[in-house]
């Protein structure tokens, strides 16, 4: 649809140098409207497509959704109130210009309309609702200085475990303590809203103070954190808070957006706790965008490709398989390490599709190996929870044909952390299809031995910083894993070898394998034949 | 919502100024109106204190023990709050005290003593059962004084 369209009641000529009537009309910093008595718009002006994405053609009540429109009746009133989608509020003026046409002069409200209009309140809590929370800050930041406003963006954590283990209804009444709860911390001058289902936002006044903001952040922390008590179950939850300062931005949008950020932050830092918006935040949101634009592409555009990494038998001095390591050739930043994405790929989720491409890669490429060497693919906890890892690694071995047992799975445990039952069962299966599974860097993380309990696993592959630590401590504790896995029939692979030193020292323990730097660095697929006939030789 | 009897029991961190003028105003107040809301609401229940922790009893209704328990949550002059027990049961174990109030009289100290007052009671290190029959025996002894 055309925007500039010519405006109807003005045609006659004017002198040259002097802006027309239309050019000051589109340079006009405010809306203006020229509507039939139908509800369509005739014209809008630059200003009116930026702030109300008002064109010719569209709709008033589209534009101004539930106030009431008597374009002749209002013809001539001092103002009056109309809300746009946005719930921003404009002083309209209207003027007839005849044959059934009105002029509608829009100017920004000062007096913004606020929560207490029943319709702005959320059904369940009584909290301010979205769309009248925004009104009250555009109020509050047209008003008054705008440091003196800031926002909490909240979200409950594990709420929605809360709502599936104990029903909807103590859900409910969890919300509605935790509505009582904030209006408990805030000033009454304070606006508590509620936006989504579990997300609130507190708009607060006054912050004028240095650390206003920091306190009542804390303070929403704390007493939302504090646990519950409801038909005699006891319910903890935690929440995360985003804050952001009137000064640092004008619109009552841009103002939430950046509190959003801050909470996004909030969240990543571990949840339960408040984070203030800083500037810069959302270039490091943007960056993470991005990649995770170009990690969506990667797939698509073939820029992974898997390095291999041998380990030796430490009796035979062969070499008994490869363990498959990801690698992302980006186009324009090169070579991006693991570390870099495996956790943003984990955080929406792509971990599975990346995890599927490596498990069909490995198995195909592994195929190309002499004898029974074995091919070690690493697989995410997150695999584990799509419930998809058994089909994904019996269709990889289907199509590839590699025999099962020459694939070995590596998980880490946290892959066993939650919803251990259901894992072991995927684990069982996995091992029923005649695949090996080892646990992965064991010794850094909680090192359970009830893991070990749970699931007999063929190897287990002692982290690197127990090998590269020549102290006593290190050297009992690798001594130890290795001594507790080969009672229980499990190979141990010793990770992270460099030295020969280190090789020798491994010899004298219990491992069964090494893998590092000294007996072969990762290498293409390409390299491999070479690897191994050089192998052979020595 | 019809509910039954149940008993809940907590202990949290002080947070009021360690100035006893103050801490004496506060507490006050806390026991007045817990005191009022209490027989309207039929709780029963005690409360303990010393400079570094509250623990309290309530008793009652279930409904109205969640209320209660509610109004404390919301009350910042403490804070760390351990939920350590929330039972049925079948009689109250405080039939006559809307909100009995234990501090650290002379002969509380003895008592006290024995648990660990001289470094700060720390009622964090006893259960729901221990700091419920704790509190059951000096109210037994502060009524028979």
């Amino acid at each position: 649809m055309n925007v500039a369209t010519p405006f109807p009641q003005i045609t006659q000529a004017h002198p040259a140098g002097i802006p027309s009537a239309e050019q000051i009309l589109e340079l006009l910093p405010r809306p203006v409207l020229v509507v039939g008595s139908d509800g369509l718009v005739t014209y809008a002006n630059t200003a009116s497509m930026t702030s109300l994405a008002a064109v010719v053609g569209s709709e008033m009540h589209d534009l101004f959704p539930g106030c009431a429109l008597n374009l002749a009746t209002m013809t001539g009133a001092p103002s009056s109130l109309l809300v746009s989608r946005d719930s921003e509020n404009f002083d309209a003026a209207i003027a007839a210009l005849g044959a059934g046409q009105f002029l509608i002069d829009l100017r920004p409200s000062l007096h913004a309309q606020c929560a207490d209009k029943p319709s702005g309140l959320d059904e369940l809590t009584g909290l301010t609702k979205r769309n009248a929370l925004l009104a009250c800050l555009s109020s509050a930041l047209c008003t008054g200085p705008a440091s003196s406003v800031a926002v909490h963006c909240l979200d409950l954590d594990r709420f929605k475990m809360i709502n599936d283990t104990l029903g909807h209804a103590v859900g409910d009444l969890l919300l509605k303590k935790v509505a009582d709860r904030l209006t408990a911390a805030c000033h009454k001058d304070d606006i508590v809203a509620r936006i989504g289902g579990d997300e609130f936002v507190v708009m607060q006044r006054h912050v004028e103070e240095e650390g206003a903001a920091e306190t009542l952040a804390s303070r929403i922390v704390d007493l939302i954190g504090r646990t519950y008590v409801i038909h005699g179950h006891t319910v903890n939850i935690g929440v995360s808070v985003g804050v952001a300062i009137g000064k640092d931005a004008v619109q009552a949008r841009d103002l939430l957006r950046n509190g959003d950020l801050a909470l996004y932050e909030a969240k990543k830092a571990g949840r339960g706790r408040y984070s203030m918006f800083k500037n810069g935040m959302d270039a490091l949101l943007f960056a993470r965008r991005e990649m995770e634009i170009d990690l969506r592409r990667a797939l698509a555009l073939k820029q992974f490709k898997l390095n291999y990494q041998p380990f030796i038998n430490v009796t035979s001095n062969r070499v008994d398989g490869f363990e498959a390591l990801l690698r992302w050739e980006h186009p324009v930043k090169g070579n991006i390490p693991p570390l870099s994405f495996i956790s943003l790929a984990e955080e929406n989720g792509l971990i599975v599709k990346i995890g599927e491409w490596v498990m069909r890669t490995a198995c195909v490429e592994a195929m190309s190996w002499p004898g029974e060497m074995i091919v070690a693919v690493n697989v995410s906890p997150l695999q584990f929870k799509a419930d998809t890892l058994l089909d994904t690694v019996a269709t990889a071995l289907k199509r590839s044909g590699l025999p099962a047992h020459r694939l070995e799975i590596e998980i880490t445990e946290g892959a066993l952390l939650d919803d251990t039952d259901n894992v072991i069962q995927t684990l069982n299966s996995l091992r029923e299809l005649g695949v090996k599974i080892s646990m992965d860097d064991f010794g850094t993380g909680y090192s359970s031995l009830s893991y070990l309990q749970k699931f007999p696993f063929n190897k287990i592959k002692i982290d690197r910083s127990f090998v590269a630590s020549d102290d006593a401590d290190s050297e009992a504790i690798l001594r130890s894993i290795a001594g507790l896995g080969a009672s229980l029939g499990m190979a141990i692979t010793a990770e992270g070898v460099e030295t020969a030193e280190q090789l020798s020292r491994i010899r004298g323990e219990r491992c069964t394998h090494v893998q590092g730097y000294l007996t072969g660095r990762p290498m293409g697929i390409d390299q491999i034949p070479a690897f191994l006939a050089q192998n052979d030789v020595e | 919502m019809a509910s039954g009897m149940y008993r809940l029991v907590y202990y949290s961190r002080n947070h009021i100024a360690h100035n006893e003028a103050t801490f004496g105003s506060h507490l006050e107040e806390i026991l007045e109106k817990s005191r009022i809301n209490n027989q309207r609401d039929e709780i029963t229940g005690a409360l303990l204190f010393n400079a570094g922790c509250f623990a309290q009893v309530l008793e009652g209704p279930l409904d109205k023990v969640e209320a209660a328990f509610e109004r404390i949550q919301q009350d910042e002059r403490h804070g760390n709050v351990s939920l350590l027990a929330l039972d049925p049961i079948d009689r109250r174990s405080f039939p006559n005290w809307a909100m009995g109030f234990i501090g650290t009289s002379d002969i509380h100290a003895k008592r006290f003593a024995g648990i660990g007052l001289s470094s700060g009671f720390d009622p964090s290190r006893l259960s729901g059962d221990e700091i419920h029959a704790l509190l059951r025996d000096l109210a037994i002894e502060e009524e028979a004084a």
